[in-house]
């Protein structure tokens, strides 16, 4: 059965979450490392990275002090794919709703070139 | 010149929001959205079309669009309308099959239309009820692209 990306896009909604991966992305390394940039506390970068886990976004070995933190790209993977591929399949929709939208109007009423109207908001 | 576009992804919401305004009157944008050969017309990325196109604008109505790929592969899709206030808002649920008829993924779409000087904006808000990795694969022929913070990261792992 397909996992659900629920734990994906929660754990996707912190930008500190993100800011993570991103450094993970560059390579293996420990809580502490991690913790630097984010002017946190070892115990909340554990907390995110508790998330991160639970959504199998990372892994962490089993050394207990040093217990580095890797990426596993599977999950992120399924859910940015899966999102970006809706909103492709919208977007190229609409430029084709867009051309369309013209067409129609060449046809049915010649129109005058945009006459401007202020800003009424 | 090009319509403007803007999209946005809120992940914890799963939700996709874009929005575009279009250079014709709201009523126009709306016959589009509503009459069946006219969605036909410009539902599906570019290279597909649609041989079923089925709208029955009422609340409750089906929905029924077979989408074909430029490999010939269809993509079809159901749907149910909830909510018509015309020409202003169009909400309703659909669900992308795969090739056995079970849903790829499954969301309600709030479509807003309000006009502007002869300009219509159109804000489309996609909220994911259900969805599945293989979602990701269902439109064939679409490049996959990667968007906003995740960009730098995913490129990583293109390549990794």
């Amino acid at each position: 059965m397909a996992a659900d990306l629920s734990n994906t896009f929660a754990a996707l909604a912190d930008p500190t979450r993100r800011a993570i991966l991103a450094r993970l992305a560059l390579g293996e390394t420990t809580v502490t490392e991690l913790a630097e940039p984010f002017a946190m506390s070892g115990p909340a970068i554990s907390k995110h990275l508790k998330v991160l886990e639970r959504a199998g976004l990372i892994a962490r070995g089993r050394e207990a002090q040093w217990r580095p933190c890797r990426l596993k790209a599977g999950p992120l993977k399924d859910a940015a794919g899966w999102l970006e591929q809706y909103r492709r399949f919208w977007e190229e929709s609409f430029d084709r709703l867009d051309e369309y939208l013209r067409e129609l109007q060449s046809k049915e009423k010649p129109q005058p070139k945009e006459k401007k109207n202020g800003r009424k908001k | 010149m090009a319509a403007r576009s803007s999209a946005a992804m809120q992940p914890a919401e799963r939700e996709l929001v874009i929005t575009r305004v279009f250079d014709a009157p709201r009523e126009l944008v709306w016959k589009a959205w509503t009459e069946p050969e006219r969605m036909a017309r410009w539902w599906g990325p570019r290279g597909f079309n649609t041989p079923v196109c089925e709208l029955d604008v009422r609340p409750g109505g089906a929905i029924r669009i077979v989408m074909r790929g430029p490999d010939g592969a269809e993509h079809p899709m159901t749907g149910v309308f909830r909510e018509i206030v015309k020409p202003e808002r169009l909400v309703f649920f659909s669900a992308a099959l795969d090739e056995e008829g079970k849903p790829l993924f499954e969301g309600t779409n709030t479509v807003t239309f309000s006009e502007q000087g002869g300009k219509t904006t159109l804000t489309m808000v996609a909220r994911v009820i259900k969805s599945t990795p293989k979602a990701a694969r269902n439109l064939d022929g679409m490049e996959i692209g990667w968007t906003q913070s995740l960009e730098r990261l995913t490129e990583y792992l293109a390549r990794a």
